[in-house]
């Protein structure tokens, strides 16, 4: 007896076991279903791309030709007193940041611009101007910048920043202003 | 109507305060420097054939000689309305009595006729002295009708030369203009007509000055952040370049055209006067100080120069002798002088003087110590340059806004406007 339900059940086990094989097997799968839905929005991601390697400021400094570079004016321009030239205290810091970016980027060299306002003569303000840009560069040595990185030049009244005809024009154009000439 | 003229100044001042005692009449006095103007009677020219063109030469050539002769201030033409008191001219058989009659004392006798290109004219001029009655001398030119102008030049230079002066007319100013764009040199007759440019850089062009011979010209050009100074030879139309080490500027030619000082910063960074031969070569350095030299101008005997320094402080005039030696003070009563010019006449200086914005132009009198003040405006008057024989100035002013070049005479009459294109500057009038 208990032989015949062990028998029965392999036997039942086995037919169940192939009967289910066979099945599988034998099944039609079902026609898909029609589609009635709109289809799932599928994400169109960015392919993973090689990373630029960040720059180092050296190499940014690099590409930049010199007019973009002086474009952006690292150099501030300074200014003077009416009929004078002497470095003013508040031209002082500026020269001092001027002075620490040149000595930054050491391969740079600069000519100085000195112009003056309209309200001096020709002649005596070319030599004014002059004497201006001497000043800066003077005051730049002072701060250790080799003189053989700078140039000078004077510009005299022939070219103001502010064509107006007031103190606040004059103010402005009485003043050194730099320009990169090689890096 | 009572004139009195070329009396000394006492004279003058008696006669005008008793003449009112004796009659109601209006006095006129003009009082002036130097001799008289010569009158010049210069009736209508005489033409040759019928052609349009020879009579418009003919107007054209009488207006601009009339013009100039009015100008110089050596002579003065005739009123036009003095003509009809007499006969008119007949230039075989000239009546001097009646042009002695009408106080002139040149009469100028011209004959315009066509050339036989039929574009050309002959223009021939002659000059008579009316009270001895005798033919002083004559002149053919041969001209191309966009040349009138010059041939009337050339024929009123002959008067000036006549009279020891040298020629005015056919002289030329350089000056800087913006015009075209950006600052280059253009050159103009004497009179501001015939405005040509002399140099196409696309750089700032500044400064030109003349050599006496008239065919060279100084200037600086900023180049790259350099400001060289060159020679330009009109003729050769070579340019040549003087110095190139620092900022240089401000040339002068000595009169005798062999040297040439100018401002330099070569050494030091600070502007000092320097001398060199006319071809730029064998410099030397004239002033050793640590205060702005600028704006050289020779004596006409080139035995001194006269500039501005700051050594006492404030811009001044002094005059040293051609050596760099012998430095003196001239300029006073004021604390900012520059641009001096010096006469090629001798005795005069002539600079400008800023009094706050106002700059005027003066005119010093080395030999008396006296001071004239040229021009009077509430402007910047700049630049001065004179005339070859010391009678004229040009020079820069805003007067009229922007800043254009003027003419005035020495005793600061006659003031005339030359440029009106663009803003113009830093004139030199060839000597």
């Amino acid at each position: 007896m208990k032989k015949l339900v062990v028998f029965c059940l392999v036997f039942l086990i086995t037919f169940v076991f192939f009967n289910g094989c066979r099945k599988k097997v034998e099944e039609v799968p079902p026609p898909p279903p029609q589609v009635k839905e709109q289809p799932k929005v599928e994400k169109v991601e960015k392919p993973p791309q090689v990373k630029e390697p960040e720059l180092t400021e050296e190499e940014i400094f690099e590409r930049k030709t010199l007019e973009e570079l002086n474009a952006e004016q690292p150099l501030k321009m300074v200014h003077f007193d009416f009929d004078k030239y002497d470095i003013r205290e508040d031209a002082k810091p500026i020269l001092a940041a001027n002075a620490a970016w040149l000595k930054k980027w050491t391969s740079v060299k600069i000519l100085i611009e000195g112009h003056c306002d309209e309200r001096g003569t020709e002649e005596y303000n070319l030599a004014l101007g002059e004497k201006r840009a001497k000043a800066v560069f003077d005051y730049l040595v002072s701060l250790g910048i080799s003189p053989d990185r700078m140039r000078i030049i004077s510009y005299g009244k022939s070219q103001p920043l502010d064509p107006g005809h007031n103190e606040e024009a004059w103010a402005k154009n009485r003043r050194a202003q730099f320009t990169i000439i090689a890096k | 109507m009572k004139i009195i003229k070329w009396t000394p100044l006492i004279i003058f001042i008696i006669t005008a305060s008793i003449l009112p005692l004796f009659t109601q009449q209006e006095v006129v006095l003009s009082l002036r420097e130097g001799l008289p103007a010569i009158p010049v009677a210069c009736p209508t020219f005489q033409i040759s054939g019928d052609q349009p063109f020879v009579q418009e030469a003919a107007q054209t050539l009488r207006e601009v000689l009339l013009a100039d002769l009015k100008y110089s201030r050596v002579f003065v033409p005739l009123p036009e309305s003095y003509y009809k008191y007499i006969p008119a001219l007949n230039p075989n058989n000239i009546r001097f009595k009646d042009w002695e009659s009408i106080q002139a004392k040149l009469l100028f006798v011209g004959q315009v006729k066509s050339n036989n290109d039929q574009k050309s004219i002959i223009f021939e001029g002659k000059i008579y002295d009316v009270k001895s009655q005798r033919f002083i001398l004559g002149r053919k030119y041969q001209a191309d009708r966009s040349l009138l102008r010059l041939a009337a030049h050339k024929m009123a230079d002959e008067f000036m030369k006549m009279y020891g002066e040298p020629p005015l007319f056919t002289s030329k100013i350089v000056f800087v203009s913006n015009r075209d764009g950006n600052d280059e040199i253009y050159m103009m007759d004497y009179d501001g007509h015939n405005q040509v440019r002399l140099t196409y850089n696309r750089v700032r062009d500044y400064m030109p000055a003349w050599a006496p011979d008239r065919k060279r010209i100084a200037y600086t050009s900023f180049k790259d952040g350099q400001a060289i100074l060159y020679i330009l030879d009109l003729e050769k139309g070579t340019l040549t370049e003087v110095q190139n080490e620092g900022t240089n500027f401000a040339p002068a030619f000595s009169p005798d055209g062999k040297k040439l000082a100018f401002c330099s910063t070569l050494e030091e960074g600070n502007s000092e006067i320097y001398v060199a031969r006319s071809d730029g070569s064998n410099i030397r350095r004239l002033t050793f100080n640590k205060a702005i030299d600028t704006a050289p101008t020779w004596s006409p005997t080139g035995r001194e120069i006269a500039f501005t320094s700051d050594r006492g402080g404030t811009p001044q005039i002094y005059i040293m002798d051609a050596e760099g030696t012998n430095v003196r003070h001239v300029s006073f009563g004021g604390n900012y002088h520059d641009a001096p010019a010096w006469a090629p006449t001798g005795e005069r200086l002539a600079y400008v003087s800023r009094v706050y914005l106002i700059f005027d132009i003066y005119v010093l009198n080395l030999r008396t110590n006296q001071i004239i003040k040229l021009t009077e405006s509430n402007a910047r008057n700049e630049s001065p340059s004179w005339s070859p024989d010391g009678r004229h100035l040009v020079f820069s002013s805003n007067l009229k806004g922007t800043i254009q070049l003027f003419s005035i005479d020495y005793d600061g009459t006659n003031l005339r406007q030359l440029t009106f294109k663009g803003e113009n500057k830093l004139p030199d009038w060839s000597k």
